[in-house]
């Protein structure tokens, strides 16, 4: 393609709007809070 | 397919995981707002898309093949397979992509075995 055309901006390092961080980072349950205590292995 | 996949330590292949958001991806052919979306514009979408991936993973080293999911099934949804032509290049990739965001998401990124996409199906 040709590049004579200016550039786009990249979406790199776009980061999300304020509002967009927090449901993205939800609290990590602690061990106590999971439904089961163990986690069978998956082979 | 068991979904469980070989995730290996390193590669010369990276995989950017649910990268690719298709503007209809909510439903096929039209735009969040409900509006129909015209093919060309479409295309263009994706082509800015891998020339913003690209130009972004050339700065780590020679891009061998640049793989992209533009499928609307959940499995693989998204998804960008990079494969560099060593595995340092992929390294330094992996290292440099991760806590980045792109397009006001965080980039996820990991290794993957993938190194002949001839070959690759998923089963």
């Amino acid at each position: 393609r040709s590049r004579s055309k200016s550039k786009r901006v990249s979406g790199f390092d776009m980061a999300p709007p304020p509002q967009a961080v927090v449901p993205q980072f939800p609290t990590i349950p602690t061990p106590s809070q999971f439904p089961g205590t163990t986690i069978p292995a998956m082979f | 397919c068991s979904r469980l996949h070989n995730r290996p330590t390193t590669s010369p292949t990276i995989v950017l995981a649910n990268m690719y958001q298709r503007p209809d991806m909510i439903t096929p052919g039209v735009d969040a707002q409900g509006q129909p979306i015209d093919p060309e514009k479409m295309q263009e979408h994706f082509e800015d898309f891998y020339e913003d991936i690209y130009e972004e993973l050339s700065k780590f080293g020679e891009v061998e093949t640049l793989n992209v999911c533009d499928n609307l099934a959940d499995h693989m949804i998204g998804n960008v397979y990079v494969q560099f032509r060593e595995e340092e290049q992929a390294v330094a990739a992996h290292n440099a992509l991760q806590g980045r965001f792109y397009s006001g998401r965080p980039i996820i990124v990991e290794y993957s075995p993938v190194t002949d996409f001839r070959e690759a199906t998923c089963r």
